[in-house]
């Protein structure tokens, strides 16, 4: 059984988080969505966005990534670095800073690829179409022409998590036994609370930044 | 992904141009950029890694490179490589060239040619992108 946890960081790799039929927590924002994985590939690298010339001194505005995004059910978890000599400010939603400390949204560089040959801290979750963004930096004094960035990672396709080992179907077993009141609810939010409740191994994926207090 | 500092794009070779006419006006490209719209994504870079200029006894004189044709849009990417009458001139890592990147086709231009004579010219170039 791998080990199955975001931020992996063996030598030389972005692992996936999740393989065929296992049980994962998609967090975006405040909601959370169960899900259990059905199809998994690779994404091998590409360059996901040109966020075009920026002036000497100067920053780009906020340029949704639409590369990055997902199609409906499906989650992908992406690694990446600018090749250009920018600053990569992300958001993700595109209203929310990632990589947020207290008193500052750290950058991206291409030092990146000598500091974290692994890329591990870029790691991100994308869950659907949710918006992450990108802002370039350009702190020369002269005109950059292009500030692209690549990405690699996987893509996850997902479906509602219904029981389907002897496991599963034993801990939703437990859950109605246990509370007469969850009797009428579907095998579907069983399995939900059964999740929820621990009672399952479940990989948990974050899939948005969080506003500061939220 | 491990180290990919070494790794950052492929290194291709472009076509031996002969430049058969000098200034500014006759600037010629010598590597196009590769292009295909509606699939790649966002803009390839060209590094030049390494120039060889062939003077057939142009006299001893110069090549400018840089992106753009003609005067008005020309823009030099490096100073004057000297290009000496009959020889073969070599500009490399170990003539400590300066690997400029051009976000466009890479031009050239003779300063100046005695009269029915040329000079060749190859890039080694690194694609970004």
């Amino acid at each position: 059984m791998p080990d199955l946890y975001i931020f992996k960081a063996a030598i030389g790799m972005c692992d996936p988080i999740a393989l065929q039929n296992h049980n994962v927590a998609i967090h975006y924002v405040q909601n959370t969505y169960w899900r259990r994985v059905d199809f998994l590939e690779a994404i091998p690298e590409f360059q996901c966005i040109d966020l075009g010339a920026v002036l000497a001194n100067n920053q780009s505005g906020r340029v949704n990534v639409v590369n990055l995004e997902m199609a409906d059910n499906e989650f992908g978890i992406f690694r990446w670095y600018p090749i250009e000599d920018v600053q990569i400010l992300f958001n993700h939603p595109a209203g929310v800073s990632k990589y947020q400390l207290r008193n500052l949204q750290v950058p991206v560089d291409a030092a990146i690829l000598f500091n974290d040959p692994n890329l591990v801290s870029t790691e991100i979750g994308v869950w659907e179409d949710n918006r992450p963004a990108m802002v370039a930096v350009n702190g020369h004094a002269f005109p950059m022409p292009a500030s692209r960035v690549r990405a690699l990672g996987y893509r996850f396709h997902t479906i509602d998590p219904l029981p389907i080992s002897p496991e599963e179907k034993r801990a939703i077993a437990q859950v109605k036994a246990e509370s007469p009141n969850n009797q009428r609810l579907k095998d579907d939010a069983l399995m939900e609370i059964a999740l929820q409740e621990g009672r399952l191994p479940v990989t948990h994926i974050w899939c948005s930044g969080r506003a500061m207090g939220d | 992904m491990l180290i990919t500092t070494d790794k950052i794009g492929v290194r291709i070779t472009g076509p031996v141009v002969n430049l058969a006419l000098a200034g500014i006006a006759n600037s010629a490209v010598v590597f196009s950029i590769p292009i295909l719209v509606g699939v790649l994504i966002g803009t390839k870079s060209a590094v030049i890694k390494k120039v060889t200029l062939f003077n057939n006894g142009a006299g001893n004189t110069q090549v400018i490179i840089g992106t753009g044709l003609g005067a008005a849009l020309f823009v030099p990417l490096l100073p004057a490589l000297d290009s000496l009458n009959g020889l073969m001139d070599p500009y490399g890592p170990n003539t400590d060239l300066p690997e400029v990147e051009a976000y466009a086709d890479i031009t050239a231009y003779p300063v100046a040619l005695l009269a029915g004579t040329s000079i060749d010219i190859v890039l080694e170039i690194l694609i970004r992108g």
